[in-house]
């Protein structure tokens, strides 16, 4: 067991990747603290988590012998984070690992003149910013340890352009500066900071996972189309699966990885490379 | 372990390390805290519950914040996985700023546990107990959660962890665990009998530190950690031990923030104390928790950090806690009769123990070989390969036919003048080939040697020759101090005999030779040791060694030590050549290193010290060598200083055999093999025993100590000596039949402490071990940590009577400081190492350590030393210096100044080198003294001819003149 005695904090683990990186921790020993806002948000186009979702993740963590504090809060409230975070140390006492995984793909599907000043800042405010508050949130206490590892889940967008996905885009590569930054912040403190770049996720049912098929919607093509031209570009003629993320991810935040800080780790199938 | 490379961020304005700077690093909060798992009653749910707690927290009975978190459980009580995560649950450390926790495990069967878990500041182990009874239901409305008083805190460092618990640093944070018990012990008196064995048993481990850490939950102030001192001897009567133990417990002292958590400590729960967790995480880094059952005994669990001790040492002292619990608790006539127990009395082990113990230190049998005398082996030798060279110096080359035949021919004079089977023969001589034909001579004959250093003074030599009963000294020296009744004859006076040679005496039990040891105190005396000894030796050794016709060896050492029997033998037998080496060139290391690249020479054998030198030399040259093994003996080896070494000679291509070993039981004793892995770990291990030797190491009274414990090294098996010649006395004190093993062992007075898979410990001597103030001390431990201190390059600690009265008594240490170094800093850093009864009351700084001939301290000669604190500002650098340069400076003035830099600033023109304390490496450091003077390199041998600073000025000035004349630069 990779993770026993430590507890992990993953936002946006109602569902897909943050589920899958939940269920995995668990199975490895971790005690977890599931954060997710479980509620739609204006301007994002499509429905995100819900409390149900939340809660079955919870369960599932359970079957696999975690202790589990569930709890909803959007990334975009610093004080609804802080709350989370406060009710975590008090349940578990420590926070070891902290998993930037909440996000949105859409709204998206526009050339970057055309996107509205509320859609750029809800892309912002989510997919960067969210990040910079929980960080902000865990760690005081993980400074108190003197341990602690944090992984940004961004995306291949991250590393390279897409069209018609500024926001999102600039957001991604925005969340590795971050990780740069932070590692360097925060290395005297024993606290590892990485960032985790997955390629195109394949959809898995018991995950519930959403953001392949709004990037096809966003780009006004169906789903099955969009995993064709996706696997077309795949120099490894396959798209990632969600365990491929868990597993990454799951290496970064255990000590395996106790020298590896301020990375950039891709789950792509090669995809960026080219 | 990470390497920094660049330094971290500074506490600098805006950096991550200036926000943070409030947050101090914890790393151990669940020291601090203590749980609970209470059953919830059947029927009561979870929903139930919090309606208490509201209700509770109405009437103020619990605090307002308390929170209760639900846990649903996907397995039911009873699973496994319920059983982990309970465990999980209650072993949780709080946050930093320590609450109350409060969680419900709601199962898939319906039944609930509440898991509390606090910091001891939030509440003590009766509020645990209340919030369990008032959310189960089960307390009156009166009662209140109160915060505990002012607690003392858990958090102060660890005191050093216990020596014989042979734990390793690196495994700092592993734990294990070992069961104890049961034991029975009537439940009243539990915490101070279990305090009486804990503190019996460190008393019996030698342990320097006796304090105890103590958690007794059945005492009225259960949740104080405290620290008791419970002072034991080996006389203390068992009888009164409980009831000092209980004293003890009365006034025991809180452990606080400036008092290091004691390294042993015990818990004693009871047995309301279901459930009950008074400890996360160790208190103690060796923690004995003791469970009472209803059946009125104890159950006992030792937890250990592994860096404080080894799993074998744990598993060890389990044992050893269980019986002396036993024992103590058990009423003193059961287990005594009618007399009265002192502590020393106690048995530590049972029989299967110590006979395990003993197997440790006799590793493997001893190879079978028949018994046969040295000079038959080499008759073999010489037999096999007549044409192969044996021997050899500057001058002459001998092969094995010509040695044999050049000793047979000296052996026939040699009987001629009485020497035969039962005789003694003096054999004092200058190393070269002359000595060793004489020594196989004088075996010829049947007869055994007793080599005498010509270098001893005549008084050495008289009394050697006397207490011997020598009639026939063959000697180089003009003058062999005259004695009644014994013939000195030079060696060459017995080559042309035409004497028929004696018949070859071969008896293995007849002695070969009788060198001559001097104790600490007392006369030196001979040692009689027979062939078949060494032939043990070279069994013991020649495979593992790998010894065979191809190895070249040099004979370094005076005949008169014991390490030259190992040198001239060990390649004789083994078909080697053995290279004498002159004693000027033995003297000097640059000389020496050239011989040894000249003669290509595959083994060495060495003191640690004389290695050092010849170290250095090679690491500064390009030249490379033929070593294939050195052999260190004679003194204890630091390996730390092998890191050097081993970067230019890998140790697959040089081995390195680090042997301990004692006169008495024929030139070694142990062997060990150090490559970088030990010079890593800093170890002070000397090995396993020889094949056919075998050890042990025993307490005053002769009985076998537990692993790690230190005592007596005694030595049996196939090394040892046959008796000290004319002391029958002596000899039946160091000589003793073991009752034990049923063999003949020496007591070696070495202090040594075994540890797991039979590697013996060497701690020094045990005439080292002193008493000040009532406290035992290592002379040795604190000269340790003097050398560790990288500006001092010797240093010798001694203990001091005062004027007869025990107040009086004291330590004085002396050390030779680099240029850097000062007593005061010195002194600062001794004070940071060692406990305050181990810091020497003096320490003064001296240009040299004043050696006797046999390489010990000569006490006599170490001056009065520097007051304190007057004296703390003394510098070891050369006052000399400072004085300024006289404009007219002669060569005169420029030798006296290295003389004075050296040894020290009161030294006058006409003081004699070895009257101030000089030895080889002085000889060495004044010669450095003078080139750094601008002086031309100086021959050692000149230092040794021309004693006095006078004197060699004097000399150089004739060289400078004679060179001069030559046109020589
Ligand atoms: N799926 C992919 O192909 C893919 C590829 C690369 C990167 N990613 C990244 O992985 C992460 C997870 O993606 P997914 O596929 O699981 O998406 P998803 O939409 O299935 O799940 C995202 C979860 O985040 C939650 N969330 C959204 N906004 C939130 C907010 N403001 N506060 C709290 N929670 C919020 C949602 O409720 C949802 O449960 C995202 O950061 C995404 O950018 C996904």
């Amino acid at each position: 067991m990779r993770l026993s005695q430590k507890t992990a904090l993953v936002t946006g683990a109602a569902r897909g990747l943050g589920r899958a990186c939940a269920l995995r921790f668990a199975e490895e020993g971790a005690d977890l603290v599931l954060l997710d806002v479980a509620a739609d948000i204006a301007d994002v186009p499509y429905p995100l988590g819900t409390p149900d979702q939340l809660e079955a993740t919870a369960r599932l963590c359970r079957e696999r012998g975690a202790s589990v504090l569930a709890a909803r809060a959007d990334v975009r409230q610093q004080k609804d984070v802080d709350a989370v975070v406060a009710d975590a140390l008090d349940r578990f006492g420590r926070i070891d690992v902290l998993v930037n995984n909440a996000g949105i793909a859409a709204p998206s599907g526009k050339a970057v003149h055309e996107i509205t000043e509320d859609e750029w800042g809800v892309m912002l405010d989510v997919d960067l910013s969210g990040a910079w508050r929980t960080i902000k949130a865990v760690v005081p206490s993980m400074a108190k340890q003197r341990s602690g590892s944090i992984v940004n889940i961004s995306s291949t967008a991250g590393l390279v352009g897409y069209r018609y996905f500024a926001g999102y885009v600039a957001a991604k590569h925005g969340l590795i500066g971050l990780t740069r930054a932070a590692a360097l912040d925060y290395a005297a403190l024993q606290i590892r900071v990485n960032a985790l770049c997955p390629g195109q996720v394949r959809e898995e049912p018991t995950l519930e996972g959403r953001m392949l098929s709004e990037v096809a919607r966003s780009l006004g093509v169906a789903p099955e189309d969009q995993e064709t031209a996706f696997l077309e570009s795949q120099p490894m003629n396959a798209l990632v699966n969600p365990e491929d993320v868990s597993s990454a991810a799951l290496w970064l935040a255990s000590d395996d990885a106790r020298q590896v800080t301020g990375s950039v780790v891709t789950v792509d199938g090669g995809f960026s490379t080219r | 372990m990470s390497t920094r490379i660049s330094p971290p961020p500074t506490a600098g304005p805006g950096s991550a390390a200036a926000f943070f700077a409030g947050t101090t690093f914890d790393a151990r909060p669940a020291r601090a805290c203590h749980g609970l798992v209470r059953r919830m009653p059947e029927g009561l749910t979870a929903d139930r519950i919090a309606e208490r707690l509201a209700a509770a927290q109405e009437s103020g009975a619990l605090p307002a914040d308390l929170r209760l978190w639900v846990e649903d459980v996907a397995t039911a009580a009873a699973d496994p996985a319920s059983e982990a995560l309970r465990v999980r649950e209650a072993s949780r450390a709080t946050r930093h700023d320590g609450r109350l926790r409060a969680v419900l495990l709601s199962y898939a069967d319906g039944v609930v546990d509440l898991v509390l878990v606090a910091h001891r500041r939030a509440a003590d182990s009766a509020g645990l107990d209340l919030v369990g009874r008032i959310l189960a239901g089960a307390a009156d409305d009166t009662e209140r959660l109160t915060l505990p008083g002012d607690l003392p805190r858990h958090t102060a460092a660890d005191a050093a962890p216990p020596a014989w618990g042979m734990g390793d640093p690196r495994r700092t944070g592993v734990t294990g665990a070992v069961r104890i018990g049961p034991v029975a012990i009537a439940p009243q008196s539990a915490a101070p009998v279990l305090l009486a064995a804990t503190a019996l048993l460190l008393a019996r481990y030698a342990d320097r530190d006796r304090t105890v850490g103590l958690l007794a939950v059945d005492r009225a102030d259960r949740d104080r950690f405290a620290a008791v001192d419970l002072p034991v001897d080996d006389g203390t009567p068992l009888v009164d031990l409980v009831r000092h133990a209980e004293n003890a417990l009365a006034s025991a002292a809180p452990v606080s923030a400036d008092r290091p958590v004691p390294a042993v400590g015990i818990v004693v729960l009871s047995e309301q104390d279901e459930g009950y967790r008074p400890f996360l995480e160790l208190p103690f880094p060796v923690t004995f928790t003791w469970d009472p059952r209803r059946d009125g005994t104890h159950v006992g669990r030792l937890d250990y950090d592994e860096a404080a001790l080894h799993p074998e040492a744990a598993e060890q002292l389990a044992r050893h806690v269980g019986r002396l619990t036993a024992l103590v608790g058990a009423k003193p006539d059961d287990a005594f009769g009618d007399r009265t127990p002192v502590s020393g009395d106690v048995e530590l082990m049972t029989d299967e123990e110590r006979a395990a113990l003993l197997d440790l230190g006799r590793p493997q049998p001893a190879p079978l070989r028949p018994a046969t005398t040295v000079h038959a082996a080499f008759a073999r030798r010489a037999a096999e390969r007549p044409g192969a060279t044996a021997l050899s110096d500057a001058t002459r080359e001998l092969t094995y036919a010509q040695l044999d035949e050049a000793a047979t021919r000296m052996s026939a004079a040699l009987a001629e003048r009485g020497a035969g089977p039962g005789t003694f023969v003096g054999v004092c001589m200058d190393r070269d080939t002359d000595l060793v034909v004489t020594l196989l001579a004088v075996l010829k004959t049947g007869a055994a040697y007793v080599p005498m250093d010509p270098r001893y003074p005549v008084e050495r030599l008289r009394y050697t020759t006397e207490d011997a009963g020598l009639r026939l000294v063959v000697t180089t020296l003009d003058e062999f101090p005259a004695a009644d009744g014994v013939t000195a004859v030079h060696p060459g006076a017995l080559t042309g005999s035409t004497a028929a040679t004696p018949a070859p005496a071969d008896d293995p039990d007849a002695p070969a030779y009788v060198i001559y040891t001097s104790g600490s105190t007392g006369k030196p005396k001979g040692v009689v040791v027979p062939h078949r000894n060494v032939g043990a030796l070279m069994a013991a050794t020649t495979e593992d060694m790998r010894l065979g016709p191809d190895d070249v060896w040099t004979l370094f050492h005076s005949s008169s030590f014991d390490f030259s029997v190992w040198e001239i033998w060990g390649c004789l037998l083994t078909g080697g050549h053995l290279v004498v080496v002159p004693y000027w060139v033995s003297r000097s290391p640059e000389e020496f290193h050239a011989l040894l690249v000249q003669r290509r020479v595959t083994v060495l054998s060495q003191t640690p010290s004389a290695f050092a030198s010849l170290r250095d030399v090679h690491l500064n040259q390009q030249q490379s060598l033929a070593l294939r093994l050195v052999v260190f003996g004679g003194e204890p080896l630091d390996v730390r200083s092998l890191e050097l070494w081993f970067r230019r000679e890998p140790h697959d291509r040089c081995r390195l055999v680090n042997m301990f070993g004692i006169t008495e039981t024929t030139v070694h004793v142990t062997t060990s093999t150090v490559t970088p892995v030990e010079v890593a770990a800093g170890s002070r291990s000397v090995g396993t025993a020889l094949p056919g030797w075998t050890l042990s190491v025993r307490d005053a009274r002769g009985r076998v100590q537990p692993l790690g414990v230190p005592g007596e090294i005694y030595v049996g098996g196939a090394g040892v000596a046959d008796r000290y010649l004319n002391r029958p006395e002596l000899t039946a004190e160091r000589f003793v039949d073991d009752r034990l093993t049923g063999e003949r062992a020496y007591r070696s007075g070495d202090l040594g402490r075994l540890r797991p898979g039979g590697r013996l410990d060497h701690l020094g001597r045990i005439d080292d071990q002193v008493k000040v103030r009532g406290f035992r001390i290592e002379l040795g431990e604190i000269r340790s940590v003097l050398l560790d201190d990288p500006t001092v390059s010797a240093g010798a600690v001694v203990l001091n009577q005062g004027d007869g009265d025990a107040a009086g008594v004291r330590l004085d240490a002396y050390v030779v400081l680099r240029p850097s170094g000062s007593v005061a800093e010195v002194r600062r850093r001794l004070r940071e190492v060692l406990p305050e009864h181990m810091v020497p009351a003096t320490l003064t700084a001296v240009p040299g350590i004043p050696l006797t001939v046999n390489g010990k301290v000569d006490r006599a000669k170490l001056p009065e030393p520097d007051q304190l604190p007057a004296a703390e500002a003394a510098t070891g650098a050369a006052p000399a210096a400072e004085e300024g340069a006289p404009a007219q400076e002669g060569l005169a003035d420029v030798v006296l100044r290295a003389w004075r830099a050296t040894l020290g600033p009161e030294v006058g023109p006409d003081d004699d080198f070895f009257d101030l304390g000089g030895n080889s490496l002085l000889a060495v450091r004044l010669s450095a003294a003078l080139r750094r003077e601008g002086l031309q390199s100086v021959p050692l041998r000149d230092l040794y001819l021309q004693p006095t600073a006078a004197r060699l000025a004097e000399h150089l000035t004739a060289r400078q003149a004679a060179e001069a004349g030559t046109g020589r630069p």
